[in-house]
């Protein structure tokens, strides 16, 4: 089979799995759960230092010298303004230009607000950014961050954090069909049924953090979840069969059934 | 002199950027700083003088998804 690898910005990816770095139970059970999920992408949020105690609270020092690509957030924004001010902030460490686009307008929900999305991605690929908008599963706001130059447009299958799995798979299959750009969900997912459904509908990537770091085995799971998506990728590739409505047998032969 | 560090007023001895990284020992750290609004490269801290009451804004990567 030929190499299958994803592009996004100047990067070839030979993994799929894009994970997050909150909520694990302690830095050692994150690095061995990252490790595990054979993630080169790994997300981050960007937050006021606790001046109280700067005793080495920064993620990043166990995560020296590894060959990661970071993909820093804008979450806390609620604006296009706020979330551009976040993406210069990050980009100034020098670390990445990669940045997660992400404005929530609702506490409850934390969906995304599409209006002022599309407007921070516009900014920031004028800026230099590699932009990847974290979006709803709209398949017109969509392509109009593929067109806005967003070099990945990142759907959510549900809200941030539920697990409630992917609740729109048609909206999804659409916007995969449509794109032009890669298509990683972003969000929502709980099982490694629900990834291996999103990467057999044709998507490039997964992005998760929750259904990792909260399973009671968040090593397992990493690794559970990077063999559901090699195997929904795989699948999708190889072609599932037609759908139909009664049965046909699989040996064949029917002239030769004993009677 | 005061300064707005993080939304909080804090009284520092400090003449310059690199003064306050100092200070608060991290030297040396992935910190990113905002003042007055525009962000600072690590080679602009030493040069870039603080007046009172600046609004200073010290952050890091944390985890997230």
């Amino acid at each position: 089979m030929r190499r299958d690898v994803l592009r996004i910005g100047n990067y070839e990816l030979t993994s799929r799995f894009f994970i997050g770095t909150g909520l694990f139970p302690n830095p050692y059970v994150q690095m061995e759960a990252i490790k595990a999920s054979g993630a080169q992408v790994l997300t981050f949020a960007i937050r006021r230092i606790n001046l109280e105690s700067t005793e080495d609270d920064s993620i990043l020092q166990h995560l020296q010298n590894e060959p990661y690509i970071y993909l820093p957030n804008t979450s806390g924004a609620r604006t296009a303004d706020e979330a551009v001010r976040i993406a210069r902030l990050a980009r100034a460490s020098g670390l990445s230009d990669w940045i997660k686009v992400e404005i929530s307008a609702n506490e409850r929900t934390l969906l995304p607000d599409p209006i002022e999305t599309l407007r921070a991605t516009e900014i920031l690929v004028k800026e230099g950014f590699t932009v990847l908008p974290y979006i709803s599963d709209d398949p017109i706001i969509c392509k109009r961050l593929e067109e806005a130059g967003a070099a990945a447009v990142m759907p959510g299958a549900a809200p941030i954090g539920t697990g409630l799995g992917i609740l729109n798979p048609y909206n999804l299959g659409l916007i995969v069909e449509e794109a032009q750009v890669p298509i990683i969900v972003d969000a929502g997912l709980g099982s490694v049924s629900d990834v291996a459904q999103a990467m057999e509908l044709g998507v490039s990537g997964v992005l998760m953090n929750t259904p990792v770091a909260k399973a009671t085995d968040p090593v397992g799971m990493a690794q559970a979840m990077r063999m559901g998506i090699e195997a929904g990728r795989l699948a999708y590739l190889s072609g599932r069969i037609d759908k139909k409505r009664y049965a046909s047998a699989s040996s064949g032969f029917d002239e030769y059934k004993l009677k | 002199m005061e300064l707005i560090i993080n939304g909080k007023s804090q009284e520092l001895d400090a003449r310059t950027i690199q003064d306050v990284i100092e200070h608060y020992g991290l030297a040396g750290k992935p910190v990113v700083v905002e003042a007055d609004g525009v962000v600072l490269k690590a080679d602009q801290w030493a040069d870039t003088e603080v007046h009172p009451r600046m609004p200073i804004e010290l952050v890091h990567f944390v985890g997230g998804g």
